[in-house]
């Protein structure tokens, strides 16, 4: 339930003057709480009791998380496009020295979240029980992009980054974290399942 | 006869228990009885046949067809119940099953309800309301209730007052005439007595005798090692534990 709800967090890429990648993290969160719940309710017994190949257990909760990471990411995408058309010359958006919502901040997200179903998600798997380890190599790992981020926008040459300059070169950007994010998912998701079919519930 | 089930030479290696090498066959419409002591490795040879305890080796064959790469089919023709339902314990138990329900093709909600019914278990209550032989009776009406061709039960009948063992074991008879092959695992031999027509004894993890009930009992009656499976299970167990009391 909760990372449906959390999906409200998608509206922080309006927010001016905020490093607004933190909702790409906000939401992995509430998909952290899935997998705290899952654990609570023993999900991974009664999944692995039904008639379903084990290593099915892993592909659902992958195919969850995608889920409600692309519906993230398409809120955020509508939600940059209106920023983009009606408010591209508000004042708190044209003198915003943090993270403006543009293609560039769609591809950073997209990094997040193939971070959290690297680490969290594919670390969970090899035990299927512990996520604290997990949950700290995710949070390391987001908050540097975060800050990494937010850093090469100021870089010299790198300014367009922050802006609506150069479009058609931040669709490519985009679309390539699209690809990244689509690898990392799959190899993650092959790892994972191989791990889990090995192990003892 | 046909053989429903087949294990050979299972093995599963932890680091101070080896169970293994296992081997032994079950057919349609018999019961077999699976004993052994507390710790013996009769849990883990259950799971180990349904790949819910990774086996390190070993084949695995239900219905003609091997375990792994044909999950999902002998899982929609396989019962399995292993002690209590031990999940989702503060979720109604309709709410589960609404659930549960839409993975078997062979769902029976009549049978379902009739077994629901037998165990007086209200579907309202979530499992945390449920005293520990409740739970292990709703596990055994899920897995009585899509039409399962094979039951695997470990230790099924225990928790569970007198009438209740009794009425299960009245269930499983009236199975096993229509067909359907039961594999159990426990400690309690008197259920057994009453029942199975096939024994598999495991001892430490090591596989003693895999036979028919009627050849189990008269050899070891023949070498004067018991008239019951209780007694022939004393006799198997006893130097362990007059060793321990001698230390």
């Amino acid at each position: 339930m909760l990372s449906f709800l959390f999906l409200v967090f998608s509206f922080m890429a309006l927010i001016p003057g905020y490093p607004i990648l933190l909702g790409a993290f906000f939401i992995c969160f509430g998909l952290f709480q899935t997998f705290q719940n899952g654990r609570e309710t023993n999900d991974v017994l009664y999944s692995a009791l039904l008639p379903i190949d084990k290593r099915d257990v892993v592909k659902a909760r992958y195919i969850f998380v995608c889920l409600i990471q692309i519906t993230a990411f398409i809120l955020m995408g509508l939600l940059t496009a209106l920023r983009m058309v009606f408010f591209a010359s508000a004042a708190p958006y044209v003198n915003n020295a943090m993270m403006n919502s543009n293609p560039v901040f769609l591809a950073w997200t997209l990094l997040i979240f193939a971070l959290f179903n690297t680490l969290f998600v594919g670390l969970f798997y090899k035990t299927a029980y512990k996520f604290g380890k997990p949950f700290v190599a995710f949070i390391v790992a987001s908050i540097l992009t975060v800050c990494i981020a937010e850093v090469v926008h100021h870089l010299p040459g790198l300014k367009f980054l922050n802006t609506s300059e150069r479009l058609p070169l931040q669709l490519m950007l985009m679309l390539f974290a699209l690809v990244i994010f689509a690898l990392a998912t799959v190899i993650s998701c092959r790892t994972a399942q191989q791990n889990f079919d090995s192990l003892d519930l | 006869m046909t053989s429903i089930l087949t294990v050979e030479n299972l093995i599963k290696t932890y680091p101070a228990f080896r169970l293994g090498p296992v081997s032994f066959k079950v057919e349609a419409g018999s019961i077999m009885g699976f004993i052994g002591r507390n710790g013996a490795g009769k849990t883990t040879t259950l799971k180990s046949i349904l790949n819910i305890v990774h086996p390190d080796s070993g084949s695995i064959h239900y219905f003609g067809q091997e375990l792994p790469g044909n999950e999902r089919a002998v899982k929609q023709r396989v019962g399995f119940a292993g002690g209590a339902v031990d999940y989702y314990p503060r979720k109604k138990i309709a709410d589960i099953i609404a659930v549960t329900r839409n993975f078997y093709d062979n769902w029976d909600d009549d049978a379902y309800r009739k077994y629901m019914n037998i165990f007086s278990i209200d579907p309202q209550k979530a499992p945390r309301e449920l005293s520990e032989g409740m739970k292990v009776k709703l596990n055994l009406a899920i897995a009585l209730s899509h039409k399962a061709e094979l039951l695997i039960l470990d230790e099924p009948t225990s928790g569970l007052d007198p009438v209740s063992r009794e009425e299960l074991l009245e269930i499983f008879t009236a199975l096993k005439e229509r067909g359907v092959a039961i594999l159990f695992s426990t400690h309690i031999t008197s259920d057994l007595d009453k029942c199975a027509d096939h024994i598999t004894y495991i001892k430490k993890g090591e596989l003693i005798a895999s036979e028919t009930m009627e050849s189990f009992l008269s050899g070891h009656r023949m070498r004067g090692e018991g008239s019951n499976l209780e007694e022939i299970m004393l006799h198997y167990e006893k130097e362990d534990y007059r060793e321990k009391f001698a230390e």
